[in-house]
């Protein structure tokens, strides 16, 4: 289902329910990840870090010894690895606090298995890219080390924007990406009054990724939302 | 304070509406009482009477029968004084013995302004001489010095309205003097009485004229406070019962999930053990959201939930729920068509982002509940005066008029105090109607012109 590479990465689920802990691991080792711990307490899990060294963490926040945030500041004084927050708290304030941390994502309580496995995959992937292959379209293949557009043999450079335009797409692959979402994207914070420059940045990557720029397949536009990239996988 | 204000000028008009009133009706009273005072045969027409029916007769004088009478009845005595001896000449029968039988020319000028022994004299005259009339001690008082200077009379008039003007100035003064005092009491308590819907925190000072009235006053507004914590505790209660409960079934929730999830596609199951855990897994989400709902509704509507308000612009917020709406119909049953009026710029309000997109994708999702066959859903976003209008229509099965009138005039279950045995609409719009009211816009519920249902939200600029 996915490559070897994210199949080994070592993966460290802290929370205080142990019922919790034995299904979330069951759940990602049926999808495929092989190297899992699973810690209880915040003591525990500074301790496993140490030893385990994940690559990525799933904490709780409410813990026996502490809280998840509180955990969260404890490992980054050791280690920068990827953290996504699992937890029953579900309010706005919780959610944002969680990301103004630094976390990686935040998921609430209940959740679907697959759910966990794709935002995991999506996580390592985002994470640790220069060592991702490229990203296969219908008619070109995107580095995003180099930020090129392998056509052939051809190499066509992207622009700053254009490159943050594909990135942001390419993050929600097969998902609407609002044309508010890019703009933001490319032109940061309250990005209003940018969509013809954004249509233009669209045509442009278009012209560098499509066979045929004029009938899309990789980069297609739902009318009055956004747009969507579809990438290849073989 | 405007009633207060009245409340003075209708006192004060009152007051001098009265003072003429009374005066008016005194001066009638003295007219009255002084028409009848003349009226009656006074003394001094009795004196003169009584002289013209002494008649001269050859054994002496003689007064006529009746008004011997009248005398009698008076307790009056008369004496007759003739003009040339200045002696009495006639007497009546009943004469104190210390009235003089002869006069001085002072005497008789003391006796006609006054009395005689401290008896009331009045006199009458005839060619001969005088009659003197007394009266009983205590029958009369008599002015010894009438008389007025004409100046005084001529400014009669003027002399009135001056005394009446000093009257009522008088009277003013006295009204606001002793009044003030009372108003001094009175407008505090005005006051907290204006301020007491409000349900702010009373406490005026129990002194002066009404004190008993002040502490009733304190007294209701520390019930009312009390009143509003209680039920402001009781409600904050529920909101973190259903808090407590939806965060505490969240884990219990999320086993059933995973391993249902897992279980649904375990190929060692047979196909109707999957479906079984499938429909489990369903369900599960089902719960979720309804936990999820009944969370942000109980907060919506005990003022628990946080306002982020910013500047935001509604066609990026639709669109993003519409792209998150699609995102989630992998199966692509439903489609989505987005009219914007004009430049996407027009539609920036004042609002929580996230709370509005919660509120559109309700709106999406509810088309979705009842079109569970997939549906067209056409968004249109619009401007009218002060006010941004997002409609949300769809050609699926619709509504009947009798489910609209309800959902239109039938308040939700959670903030009604009558039964629950009649089905009510779900919480998915009723969230959209709270979201609606603290962004102090409106929901409007009607039947679609593509037969399907629609929804408009409007909110203010």
């Amino acid at each position: 289902m996915f490559s070897s590479q994210l199949k080994n990465r070592r993966i460290l689920l802290v929370d205080d329910e142990q019922a919790l802990l034995d299904m979330a691991e069951s759940i990602l080792k049926e999808a495929g990840f092989e190297n899992i711990k699973t810690a209880a307490t915040i003591r525990e899990a500074v301790e496993i870090t140490k030893s385990f060294l994940p690559e990525l963490a799933v904490l709780d926040v409410m813990l026996p010894d502490g809280n998840g945030f509180t955990l969260y500041e404890k490992l980054r004084t050791f280690t920068d690895i990827p953290v996504l927050f699992l937890t029953a708290f579900g309010e706005d304030a919780d959610r944002i606090r969680g990301l103004e941390l630094g976390a990686d994502d935040y998921m609430v309580k209940p959740f679907l298995g697959k759910e966990l496995v794709l935002r995991i995959r999506m996580i390592l992937k985002r994470y640790y890219r220069e060592e991702d292959p490229l990203v296969q379209l219908a008619g070109c293949e995107i580095d995003f080390a180099r930020a090129e557009i392998i056509k052939g043999k051809e190499r066509l450079s992207l622009t700053a924007k254009e490159y943050n335009i594909l990135q942001a797409l390419y993050r929600n692959e097969g998902r609407i990406v609002t044309i508010d979402q890019l703009c933001e994207a490319a032109w940061g914070e309250n990005p209003y009054g940018y969509e013809n420059s954004l249509m233009a940045h669209i045509r442009r990557i278009r012209e560098k990724i499509e066979i045929n720029p004029s009938k899309p397949v990789s980069l297609v536009t739902v009318k009055g939302l956004g747009y969507k990239l579809t990438v290849r996988r073989d | 304070m405007k009633g207060m204000a009245k409340l003075i000028r209708r006192c004060v008009g009152i007051l001098s509406v009265s003072t003429f009133l009374i005066l008016a009706l005194n001066v009638c009273l003295f007219v009255a009482i002084s028409m009848r005072q003349t009226a009656n045969v006074g003394p001094w027409t009795t004196a003169k009477e009584t002289a013209q029916e002494l008649r001269k007769e050859e054994d002496g004088y003689v007064l006529s029968r009746k008004m011997e009478m009248e005398l009698a009845s008076e307790h009056a005595w008369a004496i007759y004084i003739d003009n040339e001896t200045l002696k009495v000449k006639w007497h009546t029968k009943e004469l104190p013995q210390t009235v003089p039988m002869s006069y001085t020319a002072s005497e008789i000028a003391q006796l006609t302004r006054g009395y005689i022994d401290g008896y009331p004299t009045y006199t009458g005259g005839t060619e001969d001489g005088l009659m003197v009339l007394g009266y009983p001690k205590d029958r009369y008082w008599k002015h010894m010095t009438p008389s007025w200077d004409y100046d005084f009379i001529k400014n009669v008039p003027g002399t009135f309205l001056f005394v009446l003007g000093i009257n009522i100035a008088a009277i003013s003064l006295i009204y606001l003097v002793t009044n003030t005092k009372f108003l001094k009491s009175i407008t505090p308590i005005a006051q907290a009485i204006e301020k007491l819907p409000s349900g702010e925190a009373i406490e005026i000072s129990q002194r002066g004229l009404l004190a008993g009235l002040a502490a009733k006053i304190n007294q209701t507004a520390q019930i009312l406070q009390a009143q509003q914590r209680e039920l402001r505790r009781r409600e904050m209660a529920r909101a973190n019962w259903i808090s407590g409960v939806s965060h505490d079934i969240r884990t219990p929730l999320s086993m059933v999930m995973g391993y249902a999830g897992q279980l649904a596609v375990n190929p060692l199951l047979s196909e109707l053990e999957r479906e079984r855990a499938d429909i489990i897994c369903q369900q599960s989400i089902k719960i979720k959201n309804l936990i999820n709902d009944l969370n942000l509704a109980s907060k919506l509507e005990y003022h628990m939930q946080p306002f982020c308000e910013e500047a935001v612009s509604l066609c990026a917020i639709v669109r993003q729920s519409a792209a998150d709406f699609i995102n989630s119909d992998p199966e692509g049953n439903y489609k989505i068509e987005l009219e914007i009026a004009d430049n996407p710029e027009v539609y920036r309000v004042r609002g929580d982002k996230r709370l509005l997109a919660r509120a559109i994708y309700n709106l999406l999702d509810n088309s979705r509940t009842h079109n569970p066959q997939g549906c067209c859903i056409q968004i249109d976003i619009q401007k009218e005066a002060e006010a941004c209008i997002i409609t949300v229509e769809d050609d699926g099965v619709g509504i009947s008029e009798d489910k609209l009138n309800k959902l239109r005039h039938t308040s939700h279950y959670m903030m009604d105090d009558t039964g629950i045995e009649e089905p009510r609409h779900g919480l998915g719009l009723l969230i959209v109607q709270q979201i609606a009211a603290v962004h102090n816009g409106t929901v409007f519920f009607d039947c679609g012109k593509y037969g399907g249902f629609k929804v408009q939200i409007k909110i203010p600029l």
